[in-house]
């Protein structure tokens, strides 16, 4: 999985390309905790080019979003594929994570 | 792939879930399943062989998982056998998915993405092995062919 990660108006913007899975979710998790010991506290993850994600994914993202919401910060998801949207419903997260269908609309949830 | 086995082992280490991706993109061309079909029986394989090697042995000696799986009644049968700690998957807790955020753990939800992706699951002990077989409903890639393949299996 190749990770792209940018600054967009003081956000964190992660750019995921390939696979999140048991293999490769540790390289999101330092990615993701490096950036919140820098100070991050509001995240977008873009799933426009994620093909594949497992509970291992869903571990870290879960982790992300606790961690943030004790600094009143949020993580939101973007432009995912819906296999993988499914696998949030299933698993209950988008109870209470915010999933926006492209980069715009995920923007404009903070 | 009807009345057709394929078979092959890893070892118990997450880079040989490398293998498993390679090998059931392999399968799903050959049979022309749907892309969200191979999605969900990578998934299903991915929690069982991860939750094998990171829970299921106390040494850390090299383990094979063995891996066979075969079309039955339009369904993909998935059979795996490891040499870990006996551990049944279809009597694990079901997480609680709808408490708060602060409450939510992550612990078994692998295990509930199978339950709801798999039609089957079943478990047996036998001897010192473990041997799970689960059930995936085929979806295959829907386009104009041929009406009548003539097999009868």
């Amino acid at each position: 999985m190749e990770i792209l990660d940018s600054k967009e108006n003081d956000m964190d913007v992660f750019k995921l390309i390939g696979r999140l899975d048991s293999n490769t979710s540790p390289d999101l998790e330092k990615k993701i905790f490096n950036a919140i010991e820098n100070g991050s506290v509001n995240m977008i993850l873009d799933f426009e080019n994620l093909d594949y994600i497992s509970s291992a994914g869903l571990r870290v993202i879960l982790k992300a979003t606790k961690n943030l919401k004790r600094s009143d910060g949020m993580v939101v998801l973007c432009s995912m594929q819906d296999y993988v949207k499914e696998v949030f419903e299933i698993a209950g997260f988008d109870s209470f994570l915010p999933i926006a269908s492209n980069m715009d609309d995920a923007m404009k949830m903070f | 792939m009807n009345a057709e086995t394929i078979s092959f082992r890893i070892i118990n280490s997450l880079s040989q879930l490398n293998i498993l991706r390679q090998n059931l993109e392999e399968i799903g061309n050959d049979i022309a399943l749907d892309k969200k079909c191979v999605f969900e029986i990578n998934l299903i394989m991915e929690e069982i062989i991860t939750n094998i090697i990171t829970h299921g042995y106390t040494d850390r000696d090299e383990h094979w998982i063995d891996i066979d799986l075969w079309e039955e009644n339009s369904m993909l049968v998935i059979r795996i056998e490891d040499d870990g700690i006996p551990f049944d998957p279809i009597v694990s807790e079901k997480p609680d998915l709808k408490c708060p955020l602060e409450e939510r753990k992550v612990g078994g939800l692998g295990v509930h993405l199978v339950k709801q992706m798999a039609c089957d699951v079943a478990y047996e002990r036998c001897g010192e092995k473990n041997v799970l077989i689960l059930k995936k409903t085929l979806t295959r890639i829907t386009k104009p062919k041929e009406k009548d393949e003539g097999r009868t299996c």
